[in-house]
C-alpha cells in the first residue's frame, strides 16, 4: 500500500483508486455484523430444517416458531441489508472514487442499526417477540421489538440518504465522467428501492410500535397485511438490485466481461426502479380485501416489466462474461469460453451459480407463482419457500459471497484464509440450497403446508393424508439443509479467520499466483491487442442470428424451454381442480 | 478536494434519455409515486370501500 496510514485516503494497488478509509471502515464494520447475522441466522435454519424433516422433528413447537421468527429477521433484514450498507459505501466511495458523505453520521447511523437489530434479538430469543417474521395482528410483540426494528429501519434509511448525498458530492466534484457507472447505477436502484421499503416500513411498524404500548387500538389487519408486504417483499427486491450489480462488478473483476449494451442494462435497472416493488402483491393474491384488477395489475401486468429487467440482466450479465472472453481468445466452439474459465475462483464460481440457481430455479418458480390462478394452489404450500430460498440464498447470499472474496483482499487486506476450502465453498452451499428448494418446492407441490410444526398432525381430530412422496422430498429438503448448513458455515469461517486472524496482504503481484488471493486480482483479465477487430468480427452481420454470444443464446433457448414447460405443468395441475368424470 | 474541471463548450448535449435515466432523484420519485399510487393507494382505496360483512 503506497499511501502514509495516517492519511484519511490510500491509494489501492490493485485498481489505482482513491479509498478514503472512513468509507473503508464502514465497509468492513457492516459487512462484520452482516456475517455474525448470517451465522445466527444459518444455525437457526439448520434446527429449522432439521425439525420439518418429518422423520427427525426436532424442536419443540414454542421453539420452531420462535427460530423461524429469528431466521427470519436474520437472513432477511439484518444480514442482508447490513451487507448491502457495506455495498452502497463501497460503490459510491470506492468506485466513484468519491469522498464519504459524513462519515461520523454514518458511524451513528451504524450504531443505530447495531442497536435495532440487538434490542429485536433480545425480543425473539427471549420470547418476548413470537410473532413469526411477519408479525401479523392480532398476534402482539413486546415493544422493545417493534422499537428496535424503527430503529433499524431508520438507521438504514439514513446510510441510503447519506448514500446519496455521496452521490451528489461526486458529481459536483466530478470524480468521475459521464453517467454513473453501472455497477454504481444498480447500487442506486438498490437504494431507491430501499426507500420505498423503508416508508413503508415506518407506515408498517410505528402504528404496531404503538398499539403495543397502548396508545392505539390494533391495526387493521388487512391494511397491516398490505403495508407489511410491501415491506417484506421490497426488502428481497432491494437484494435482486444488489445482486444483479454485484453480477455485472463480478463478470468484470473474474473474466473481463464487458457490457453489452448500457442503455439496455440500465433500462433494465429503472424498470426495476418503476415496478419491481409491486410484486409484494403476490402475497395478497388470497386475501379477500382485494380485487381482481388490483391484483392482477400489481403482481402480472406492472410486475412483469421487472419480469422482463430480470431477463435482460439474465441474457447480459452472461452474455457479457462469453463476449469478455471471446476478446480475451477463447473462441473455441459454443461453450469454449464457459469450459476455459477459472472455475477454481470462488468469485467465478459464485457469479456463475448464483446466476443460474436465481434464474432457472428462482425466476421461473417466481412468475409461475405469482400468476393469480396458479397461486390458489401453491398459497402458503412449501413452494413458496422453496422458490425464495433459490433467489434470496442461493441468488443473492451467494452473489454476496463471491463479492467477499474480492473484498477480503481488497478492503480488508487480507488473504482469504482456508483457501482451499474457499474455492469449493461455492460449490457445497449452492448445492445444498438447491437440494433443499427442489425438496420444498415439490413437497409444498404435494400440499406440504409453509410454516408448520408439524404435519402429521399427530393429535388432530382428523387425519390429513399426504403422499408417502412428501417423506422424500422431505428428507432431500433436510440433507441440502445440511450441507448448505456447512457451506453456510465454511463461508463464515473463512470470513472470520481471514478478517480477524488472516494473513495481511502487504501487495498483490500481478502474474503471480498468490495463495488466498482471488485469480481476478493476481491475474486481471485483459481483452487481446486486436480486441477491436476480434470485437467487429464478432459482430459480423454474416453470423446471422448467432450473433456475438451464440452459446449465451444456447442457454437462454433452454432457460426458456424450462419455463415454458413449468408453467405448462402448473396450468395443467391447475386444470385437475375442475377435472369432471 | 479535487477541483472540478471547466465544462468543455464544445461537447456534444446529452441525450434526453440519458439525462432522465441519469436523474436520481427523479427515478426515486417515479419509482415512490408509482408504488404509492398503484400498490399502496389503490389497496388502501379497495380495502376501505369494502362493503360490510353481513353476518347469517
Amino acid at each position: 500500500m503506497s499511501a502514509v496510514a495516517t492519511s484519511p485516503v490510500r491509494i489501492c494497488d490493485v485498481t489505482g483508486r482513491r479509498i478514503h478509509r472512513s468509507a473503508e471502515q464502514l465497509v468492513k464494520a457492516n459487512a462484520v455484523v452482516a456475517v455474525v447475522a448470517l451465522l445466527v441466522g444459518i444455525i437457526a435454519a439448520l434446527l429449522l430444517v432439521l425439525t420439518r424433516w418429518q422423520a427427525v422433528h426436532l424442536l419443540p413447537p414454542t421453539w420452531y416458531y420462535r427460530l423461524l421468527g429469528v431466521h427470519g429477521m436474520n437472513m432477511l433484514i439484518f444480514f442482508i441489508i447490513f451487507f448491502e450498507m457495506a455495498v452502497l459505501w463501497f460503490a459510491a466511495t470506492v468506485l466513484l472514487n468519491a469522498r464519504p458523505a459524513a462519515p461520523r453520521l454514518g458511524w451513528v447511523n451504524f450504531g443505530v442499526m447495531l442497536l435495532g437489530s440487538l434490542m429485536v434479538e433480545w425480543a425473539q430469543w427471549s420470547g418476548r417477540a413470537d410473532v413469526l417474521y411477519t408479525s401479523y395482528p392480532p398476534l402482539k410483540a413486546h415493544p422493545v421489538f417493534y422499537l428496535g426494528v424503527i430503529l433499524f429501519a431508520v438507521g438504514a434509511l439514513l446510510v441510503t440518504c447519506q448514500f446519496f448525498a455521496t452521490l451528489v458530492i461526486a458529481r459536483r466534484e466530478r470524480t468521475y465522467e459521464g453517467s454513473l457507472p453501472l455497477v454504481v447505477y444498480g447500487a442506486m436502484t438498490a437504494a431507491i428501492i430501499a426507500v420505498i421499503t423503508l416508508v413503508h416500513g415506518a407506515m408498517t411498524y410505528i402504528p404496531t410500535f404503538l398499539w403495543s404500548i397502548g396508545l392505539i387500538a390494533m391495526p387493521d389487519p388487512q391494511v397491516y397485511r398490505m403495508l407489511w408486504w410491501a415491506l417484506g417483499h421490497s426488502a428481497q427486491q432491494i437484494n435482486v438490485a444488489a445482486m444483479v450489480a454485484i453480477w455485472y462488478m463480478l463478470g468484470a473483476l473474474t473474466v473481463g466481461a464487458v457490457v453489452l449494451n448500457e442503455k439496455v442494462s440500465r433500462s433494465a435497472f429503472v424498470l426495476y426502479i418503476l415496478f419491481i416493488s409491486m410484486a409484494s402483491a403476490h402475497h395478497l393474491l388470497v386475501d379477500p380485501g382485494f380485487g381482481p384488477a388490483w391484483k392482477i395489475v400489481n403482481t402480472s401486468y406492472f410486475m412483469y416489466m421487472a419480469v422482463l429487467a430480470s431477463m435482460v440482466h439474465g441474457f447480459t450479465v452472461p452474455a457479457g462474461m462469453e463476449l469478455g472472453m471471446r476478446l480475451r481468445g477463447y473462441t473455441d466452439g459454443l461453450f469454449g469460453w464457459l469450459r476455459r474459465a477459472p472455475w477454481g475462483d470462488p468469485g467465478f464460481s459464485s457469479l456463475v451459480l448464483s446466476v443460474v440457481v436465481f434464474g432457472f430455479v428462482g425466476g421461473i418458480t417466481g412468475v409461475t407463482l405469482g400468476t393469480e390462478q396458479i397461486n390458489i394452489i401453491a398459497h402458503n404450500t412449501m413452494r413458496i419457500p422453496g422458490h425464495f430460498h433459490s433467489t434470496v440464498v442461493s441468488g443473492t447470499a451467494l452473489a454476496f459471497m463471491g463479492a467477499t472474496y474480492y473484498l477480503l483482499p481488497l478492503v480488508f487486506r487480507r488473504r482469504v484464509a482456508f483457501w482451499k476450502l474457499a474455492r469449493i465453498q461455492p460449490y457445497l452451499f449452492s448445492g445444498g440450497m438447491l437440494l433443499l428448494v427442489l425438496g420444498m418446492t415439490f413437497a409444498g407441490s404435494f400440499g406440504v403446508p409453509r410454516r408448520h410444526w408439524d404435519i402429521s398432525f399427530s393429535q388432530a381430530p382428523f387425519d390429513v393424508p399426504f403422499n408417502p412422496a412428501v417423506d422424500i422430498f422431505l428428507a432431500v429438503m433436510g440433507i441440502g439443509g445440511i450441507i448448505a448448513f456447512l457451506g453456510g458455515l465454511s463461508f463464515i469461517l473463512i470470513a472470520v479467520k481471514s478478517v480477524f486472524f488472516g494473513e495481511p496482504l502487504p501487495e498483490i503481484t500481478r502474474g503471480v499466483e498468490m495463495h488466498g488471493v482471488p485469480r481476478g486480482l493476481t491475474h486481471p483479465p485483459v481483452h487481446a491487442p486486436d480486441a477491436d477487430e476480434r470485437n467487429a468480427a464478432l459482430h459480423d452481420p454474416a453470423r446471422g442470428i448467432a450473433g456475438a454470444t451464440p452459446g449465451t443464446l444456447v442457454l437462454v433457448a433452454v432457460f426458456l424451454l424450462a419455463f415454458v414447460v413449468y408453467y405448462f405443468a402448473n396450468w395443467k395441475l391447475l386444470s385437475f381442480l375442475w377435472k369432471i368424470g | 478536494m479535487p477541483t472540478p474541471d471547466p465544462v468543455d463548450p464544445d461537447a456534444e448535449p446529452v441525450p434526453l434519455g440519458q439525462r432522465l435515466f441519469d436523474n436520481v432523484f427523479l427515478l426515486l420519485a417515479l419509482g415512490m409515486g408509482v408504488m404509492l399510487v398503484v400498490f399502496t393507494g389503490w389497496g388502501l382505496w379497495e380495502i376501505l370501500t369494502l362493503p360490510q360483512g353481513t353476518l347469517p
